[in-house]
């Protein structure tokens, strides 16, 4: 027990350093080069904090690292964050490894809120605009899941997830029938949201995901001794007294809303939150208390850190981070379940 | 919340229905504090949904059930979860929580939702862990430990849930013997502390072992429902599984046991044979006979004798005399009785004394008379010479056949499945 709380603290700390390490990297790097010293200068004159060694700043280094890449990097993280501990928080409800927000609609109501918005032209007039209908997308699709599969004041995991599939079938469908009548112009447009990326993001995208995303990873961690339970089946759960049907479904709107708000500002990015909660489990165990923490932090890192390497590889053309996160994910989880496989078993 | 002298549950006309069938059908009893009750009965005989229902996890259809006088079904998660443990047939514990990750669940009621365990939680379910044997394995991942520990495991998070009233469904179910036998032992362990369980057992021997009571459900409904030797009788279970059976107290190990057999056509409707035997010489001609349908009686044994204890198992009507005492003119009589109704008399390979010296008497009434020799009568003679005498001059007559059990034995399987096969023509 001793031996393992500490090798839970390593894994924190060597997150956080790696994190830090890959914050300051995702800021400094890129077409304009901006060297560490001065990287930290801009935070900290924006900050307002006085008494820095005065390192000598060009206006150009300025508006790179604050405009551009500082809110780049917190809307990585936020993303990264959400989509690591909703993916942990579902993959427990459901009771399975494979398990995303994804598989409850989340996704394709996103998707089909942001081509509305594409459709209508609401786009040109506003930089909210998408993101909100994403976001009324995404809740609006959870919501009918769980309409749907929810009976007799129960929600069956097994329902759900079927349920879950022919919302997110039917939402398709619709996307693509909209689609099927769009020019170019607003393909492209919706192109580029369906393979998120993290480019052009401003202050504004922080500030419209940071308190959903926060919050929604606060409260995610706050439940997480029930989720505990929960994942010993719904019986078990039952048995010591977990009022089973508010945690199951409080725990699927907030992580559907957490996962929403994120998604509406990057687009649609896949396995993060397949790869991260796999990973972290295998590192410090399937304890949600310290999971969903350690997932926040690793999922910031791993989205964080495909961002940068997406930078980097062919300047100075960029790779978007949902490309990157699966070409990177992909492989590694495809090695996960091989692994698996010869254990024999994936849990 | 007085617990003194209460009932721990009280189940009054409970049905349960699961769709459109009726799965329970109005069950009634109490169970008081201490009882280690045990609910026996074969597959699908609802024994599951019972316990499940009783826990407050189905709806009744009609009935009430109460929980130390609180109906369960209105008690709040928590406070049921309090009161009732149950732990349930088949638990996945995915994801490799650790053994003291699955215990601690078991103190979830007594946690506010913002709680975290504190020092006393670990404590009480480390001590659990001990009392199960399983403390060693608490940072093991529960899907990496052997079916036995596995139970364990998931006995200890019960019991680290602190309720008066427990409820296993099968918790022995795909066990070793010596892990069935451990979890029942537990069980016996923790109802001395004046905790009640209700258990599923599949295995009714060692049920009726370990249990201070037994119930026998059928179809949705409990058949039977006492002591284990009142519940486990030959009738019962033939009701319950269709089943052949004798049941018996084994004096080897003190415990019921039951011996089954394939039920055959002819059952009852053979000849009627009457045994006189003693000294265990006719037990497996006895069972042989039975399980064959022949109609039996036997006489006079001694009380206590192998052969008595063959005969009582298999409810045969038998004259029984008191142990190391001559035979009674009552018991002669009813034996020469018997023998005159019997379409066929088998005499066994006894030894003869003073006390059943009557018994080879008894023989040559017999119209039709089969002695078994295996040793020779001078060996098995200790009346100075009396018996030998008798017993000489029984053999010479004509309604007489000697022959020995082995020979015996493979014929009554010779004839086995002629109809109207006789075992003497």
């Amino acid at each position: 027990m001793e031996c393992r709380r500490k090798s839970k603290g390593l894994v924190f700390a060597i997150l956080g350093g790696l994190l830090a390490g890959i914050i300051l990297m995702s800021l400094g790097s890129g077409q304009v080069k901006v060297p560490l010293i001065q990287t930290l200068t801009v935070i900290g004159t924006q900050l307002g904090i006085t008494g820095l060694p005065g390192a000598a700043l060009t206006p150009e280094q300025t508006a790179v690292v604050w405009h551009i890449r500082l809110p780049r990097t917190l809307v990585g993280l936020l993303v990264g964050a959400a989509l690591g501990v909703s993916g942990a928080v579902m993959q427990g409800v459901f009771g399975n490894p494979l398990a995303d927000p994804g598989i409850i609609g989340v996704s394709a109501g996103a998707s089909l809120g942001a081509v509305i918005a594409i459709a209508l032209g609401l786009t040109a007039s506003g930089l909210y605009y998408m993101p909100l209908c994403a976001l009324i997308g995404a809740l609006l699709a959870v919501g009918l899941t769980v309409a749907l599969a929810m009976k007799d004041g129960k929600i069956p995991v097994m329902t759900l997830l079927l349920a879950g599939v022919a919302v997110s079938m039917l939402l398709g469908a619709i996307t693509s029938g909209i689609l099927t009548f769009m020019n170019e112009y607003r393909l492209r447009e919706f192109l580029f949201w369906m393979v998120g990326g993290l480019d052009f993001r401003r202050w504004e995208h922080v500030f419209l995901a940071a308190g959903p995303v926060t919050v929604g990873i606060i409260i995610l961690c706050l439940l997480a001794r029930h989720l505990n339970i929960l994942v010993l089946g719904e019986q078990e759960a039952r048995s010591v007294g977990v009022p089973v049907f508010v945690f199951r479904l409080l725990l699927l709107f907030v992580s559907a809303v957490t996962t929403a708000a994120a998604v509406c500002v990057s687009g649609s990015i896949g396995f993060v939150g397949l790869v991260v909660p796999h990973i972290m489990r295998l590192l410090i165990g399937p304890e949600h208390r310290v999971l969903l923490p350690a997932c926040a932090l690793a999922g910031g890192l791993f989205l964080v850190g495909c961002d940068t390497l997406g930078r980097l590889l062919i300047p100075p053309a960029e790779i978007r981070v949902g490309i990157m996160t699966a070409l990177t994910g992909a492989p590694y989880f495809l090695y996960l379940l091989r692994r698996a496989q010869k254990g024999g078993g994936l849990s | 919340m007085t617990r003194e002298n209460q009932d721990a549950l009280v189940v009054e006309g409970v049905s349960v229905n699961i769709g459109e069938r009726t799965i329970i059908h109005n069950c009634s009893f109490k169970v008081g504090q201490g009882e280690f009750v045990g609910i026996i009965g074969p597959n699908g005989a609802g024994k599951s949904t019972l316990l499940k229902s009783l826990r407050g996890m189905l709806p009744l259809a009609f009935g009430q059930v109460s929980v130390f006088g609180h109906p369960i079904h209105r008690l709040g998660d928590k406070n049921a979860a309090r009161l009732v443990a149950y732990m349930q047939q088949d638990v996945n514990v995915g994801f490799g929580f650790t053994a003291l990750e699955v215990v601690l669940a078991g103190r979830y009621p007594y946690l506010e939702w913002w709680q975290n365990e504190t020092a006393h939680d670990h404590h009480i379910a480390k001590e659990y862990m001990a009392f199960t044997g399983v403390e060693a394995l608490a940072d093991k991942p529960v899907n990496h430990v052997s079916g036995g520990e596995r139970q364990r495991i998931l006995l200890a998070k019960v019991l680290a849930q602190e309720t008066p009233l427990i409820f296993l469904d099968e918790p022995t179910a795909s066990l070793d013997l010596v892990y069935q036998e451990e979890i029942f032992r537990y069980c016996q362990a923790i109802c001395k502390e004046g905790k009640s369980v209700l258990i599923i057992a599949h295995d009714i021997k060692l049920a009726a072992k370990f249990c201070s009571r037994l119930i026998l459900m059928v179809e949705g409904q409990i058949v039977a429902d006492g002591v284990p030797r009142d519940v486990i009788t030959a009738d019962n279970l033939e009701k319950a599984y269709g089943l052949h059976s004798a049941v018996f107290l084994n004096k080897v190990t003190g415990n019921l046991d039951i011996h089954t057999y394939e039920a055959c056509a002819t059952a009852g409707k053979r000849r009627s044979i009457h045994i006189i035997g003693g000294g265990g010489s006719t037990g497996d001609m006895m069972r042989s006979l039975y399980e064959r349908g022949y109609r039996l009686t036997a006489g006079v044994l001694q009380a206590g004798d192998t052969d008595a204890d063959v005969a009582t198992a298999f409810g045969i009507d038998v004259v029984t005399g008191q142990a190391f005492s001559e035979i009674t003119d009552r018991q002669a009589q009813d034996n020469r009785h018997k023998i005159a109704c019997a379409d066929l008399v088998l005499l066994g390979n006894l030894c003869y004394g003073k006390q059943n010296l009557d018994n080879l008497q008894a023989a040559f009434s017999a119209s039709q008379l089969i002695v078994i020799e295996d040793t020779p009568i001078d060996e098995r003679d200790f009346t100075g010479g009396e018996a030998v005498k008798l017993y000489r001059e029984l053999v010479q007559r004509q309604q007489v056949t000697v022959m020995s059990s082995a020979q015996f034995l493979t014929k009554i399987e010779h004839y086995e499945g002629e109809k109207d096969a006789s075992i003497y023509s």
